[in-house]
């Protein structure tokens, strides 16, 4: 069972172990320009948010950013490189292995560069500040960059499943991925919103995945809410990634 | 009488094709397709650019669902054991689809884990193959890094890592300097003995030696089935003739091409390969060129090429 996925699992590891180190430093620049820039370039004009420094605000926002980024990259770009550039989506499909195999073992993938460049991000800026947290806080925080993780990894999959020009990827990037992660409120507070739209802004699973991290993070817990609205997200996307890979592959 | 279960399995064709057709929109790419290849046959599908082979290969591989009919591969329906049937069968596709970021080597092993082998067993197996395909001293080098045959040569390595019974091979050796179009073919002559093998290919010399049985198919459908021979027998009976003449070729060419007997023409320098309508005509063709000019005339053998351009017309194709 779950042979094939496995096995393409173990081979996105293998590759992304070849090129850890430049993926890592790549992939810790951005959000460590933006802590400087925002959490100490502003320092002097922002003053606590809801009683927490600045700084300190918006360093788990970043954090999950990356994970939840790097998990819909590699999903997203990885499918759509083996399946219209390299054309090894092919190849696995002439393996006894069943198309699930392919998908669900794209979708770990993902799920994984996600993680773990997102540990490398928080221990980068947990090293760089001097903010501790408790050990409980660190493990609810864990959870909800899973679920973040995952959830972003089966939307990749999707785009890189259904999208054929690459440039187009892009665009979805540009115009649905990145506002719902800034309108999820990683640089200010939900409060600043209009109490008219508030509610709409806290259903939004990306709000979940930020608000929900943010609040684990910094004052422990997991808010039910919140986790219900994620792993209902990542079951549905999960279930919808799979669905439409295998309409689409079998055409 | 009913046969014995083994007996039964023995004889059952390696793949059985019951009116495939497969429509891409308003283009029926292959249509009401049936066949059968015997096993431990080199069977060779020819056909012009567009004709359907690669359509009909992704079909047999389970990576296309037909539109109607269905196929069995060693006696498992590719519409309904997909799986079974990837367990048995090895394919090199038209265009390579190795995978960039892993070695050579590793390219063959992860292949080996998805067919659930294990490492004590691929091992050997994987170090055989690179062998007789001569890529040993090259296995922990990046595909992207060897030449177009060298890559070809490790695709056929891969599909056969795991013993298959059926091997479909799409233009195994287009692309390639002819000694590497040897080795391929020398390499793939030492498994008839193994497995069925189901190829396509533009070289009709490699079809016409090589293989046991032959179909050409044009537009989706089959046009004539049979070994080489039968095949160039059956144009036997189309009067095919050299004549070369001493001088005037020009001039020759214009009454060669007035002829009514004559019904067609095609010249290379003082050479002339002629299709008459009958033995009759041979009389008044010497007569028209005059025995003075004739240096040679003599009847050609129709080659599998002749067969392939009478059956599928001289024009090319979109
Ligand atoms: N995905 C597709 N969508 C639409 N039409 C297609 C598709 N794939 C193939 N066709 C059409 O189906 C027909 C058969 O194509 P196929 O690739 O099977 O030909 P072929 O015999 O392998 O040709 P070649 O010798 O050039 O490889 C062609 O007319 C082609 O344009
Ligand atoms: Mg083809």
């Amino acid at each position: 069972m779950f042979r094939g996925a496995f096995s393409i699992w173990g081979r996105d590891m293998r590759v992304l172990r070849r090129s850890l180190f430049s993926e890592l430093l790549a992939v810790i620049a951005y959000p460590l320009t933006l802590y400087l820039a925002f959490g100490i370039g502003l320092k002097g004009y922002i003053a606590d948010v809801e009683g927490v420094p600045y700084a300190l605000f918006i360093a788990p926002g970043l954090i999950s950013m990356t994970a939840v980024n790097a998990a819909f990259d590699e999903s997203a770009w990885s499918m759509w490189f083996h399946r219209r550039v390299q054309h090894t989506i092919e190849e696995y499909r002439v393996n006894p292995i069943t198309v699930y195999d392919i998908v669900i073992g794209k979708i770990f993938s993902g799920f994984c560069q996600g993680a773990i460049k997102g540990v490398a991000v928080a221990a980068v800026i947990f090293l760089m500040t001097p903010f501790r947290f408790p050990f409980p806080h660190l493990l609810a925080y864990l959870f909800f960059i899973i679920l973040g993780s995952m959830i972003f990894s089966c939307l990749g999959t999707i785009c890189g499943t259904t999208i054929d020009k690459p440039e187009n990827i892009g665009r979805v990037q540009a115009v649905v991925i990145v506002p719902l992660i800034f309108m999820a409120g990683i640089f200010f507070p939900l409060s600043s919103y209009p109490a008219a739209i508030l509610p709409a802004i806290r259903v939004l699973p990306t709000t979940a995945i930020f608000e929900g991290a943010r609040q684990a993070l910094l004052k422990g817990g997991i808010e039910g809410g919140y986790a219900a609205i994620l792993i209902a997200t990542a079951a549905v996307s999960f279930v919808l990634a799979v669905w439409i890979f295998n309409k689409k592959i079998e055409e | 009488m009913r046969r014995p279960y083994i007996v039964q399995i023995l004889m059952t064709p390696a793949i059985v094709l019951h009116g495939i057709t497969k429509t891409y929109g308003a283009l029926t790419a292959v249509d009401d397709f049936s066949l059968e290849v015997e096993r431990g046959a080199i069977f060779a599908l020819l056909g012009p650019n567009g004709a359907g082979k690669t359509t009909l290969i992704r079909v047999l591989t389970t990576l296309l669902r037909p539109t109607a009919g269905d196929a069995m591969v060693e006696g498992r329906s590719v519409l309904t054991e997909g799986r079974e049937v990837r367990r048995l069968i090895g394919v090199v596709p038209q265009e390579n689809n190795l995978d960039r970021y892993l070695t050579a080597r590793e390219n063959l092993v992860l292949h080996a884990r998805m067919h659930g082998m294990r490492p004590a067993e691929y091992n050997r197996v994987i170090d055989e193959l690179l062998e007789l395909t001569g890529l040993g001293g090259r296995q922990h080098d990046f595909p992207d890094t060897y030449s177009g045959g060298m890559q070809r040569r490790l695709v056929v390595a891969r599909a056969l890592v795991h013993h298959p019974r059926v091997l479909f091979l799409d233009e195994p050796t287009t692309g390639l300097d002819p000694q590497s179009r040897r080795a391929v073919w020398d390499y793939i002559q030492t498994l008839r003995a193994r497995m069925t093998i189901f190829l396509t290919t533009h070289y009709m010399d490699e079809a016409d030696t090589l293989c046991d049985r032959i179909v050409i198919m044009d537009h989706g459908r089959p046009l004539v089935d049979g070994s080489a021979a039968q095949l160039k027998e059956a144009l036997a009976h189309s009067h095919l003739y050299e004549v070369e003449v001493r001088r005037d070729a020009d001039r020759y060419e214009t009454v060669l091409r007035g002829l009514p007997f004559v019904e067609s023409a095609e010249r290379s320098g003082n050479l002339f390969r002629l299709a008459l309508t009958g033995e009759e005509a041979l009389k008044p063709l010497m007569d028209a060129i005059g025995s003075a000019d004739i240096r040679k005339i003599c009847l050609r053998e129709p080659s599998l090429e002749d067969v392939f351009i009478e059956l599928t017309g001289k024009k090319v194709r979109e």
